[in-house]
């Protein structure tokens, strides 16, 4: 693997940003859903949580047009930033008023309360913006979305 | 102790520190990385070698700036997340979001005012400069500000609601009263 990924190429396909995104998303929904991390109301919001949170927010509108032209190392922090900003309202917002995802009783990583556990997954949001990209970067440069 | 209630002031306070902090920091690198708003305007004047090399320096200087943003940027969200919940740590991530921005305020305060770039002769025709010098007097004053206010705040003296309810467990088990 050259080392130019992580700093000059550019990625200009919004589309690879947002199925990156939703793999990223189902795979942590899917580990969610084995070790019963967080259990939701419903389908929908599952769902929803998918598509919207980490497709088209995370994914596209942080990911792809933030950090998709700019030099991967400079924007890192900017994407992780911007990521975790809007991770921490989505999980205020679910924890204080929409209640779409509900966490179980037992500690998650040593994390006991619910208003914690929030703030620390809410935090963990700021990966995914950072990992789209980087993902992203590295089918292009691998010749997969040629 | 019953969590103490969210004032108004507290509203306006999660306000300021989700919004004028953390989202006011994500717009800034966002337009510093995607455009030229704000970028001085001795930026661009590529006649004058010494200015050459002065820009260089200054956005060297701006450029390590990202990484530092970030924790204050998410200190501050988190801190607003735990205030408008009424719990104690949003104390714990205020003052140390507000330290923070207070910090890199005085440092850019410092980089600016030794090199001269607060001088009428450059405000006055830079209007780069001018935001910067705006978001510099934001920065400090609103850092300090949200020091007092978290310092004097009730919920510095609440216990978090583990404590609460460890306390709350533990007199159950041995069958004293609840409370202090």
């Amino acid at each position: 693997m050259s080392s130019h990924i992580w700093c000059g190429l550019l990625t200009n396909l919004p589309l690879l940003c947002f199925l990156t995104a939703l793999a990223i998303g189902a795979c942590a929904e899917g580990a969610a859903m084995i070790f019963g991390l967080w259990t939701y109301r419903s389908r929908t919001f599952l769902l929803l949580n998918i598509l919207v949170t980490f497709g088209i927010v995370e994914g596209l509108g942080v990911g792809w047009v933030i950090g998709g032209r700019q030099m991967f190392l400079s924007i890192a922090p900017v994407l992780f930033m911007v990521g975790a900003v809007v991770g921490i309202l989505v999980e205020g917002l679910n924890e204080y008023w929409w209640r779409g995802s509900i966490w179980p009783d037992r500690p998650l990583l040593g994390i006991e309360r619910s208003i914690d556990k929030a703030a620390f997954v809410g935090v963990a949001w700021g990966f995914v913006p950072v990992f789209t990209v980087a993902i992203s970067r590295l089918v292009i440069s691998s010749g997969w979305a040629a | 102790m019953a969590p103490a209630k969210l004032t108004l002031a507290d509203k306006i306070h999660a306000g300021v520190l989700s919004i004028g902090v953390a989202g006011l920091v994500c717009a800034y690198w966002v337009a510093f990385f995607h455009s030229d708003l704000t970028m001085p305007n001795f930026v661009h004047n590529l006649t004058n070698p010494d200015l050459i090399q002065f820009t260089t320096v200054y956005l060297g200087f701006q450029s390590a700036f990202p990484l530092a943003d970030l924790f204050v940027a998410v200190t501050s969200a988190l801190a607003a997340f735990y205030l408008i919940g009424r719990d104690a740590k949003a104390v714990l991530f205020g003052l140390v979001g507000s330290g923070a921005l207070g910090f890199l305020a005085l440092i850019d305060i410092s980089f600016n005012l030794t090199h001269g770039l607060y001088s009428p002769v450059f405000l006055f025709k830079d209007g780069g400069l001018r935001m910067e010098v705006i978001i510099n007097i934001s920065c400090a004053v609103g850092a300090f500000w949200s020091i007092w206010r978290f310092w004097g705040h009730p919920l510095r003296r609440a216990d978090d609601r583990a404590r609460r309810e460890t306390l709350s467990d533990a007199n159950l088990a041995t069958g004293e009263p609840a409370g202090r």
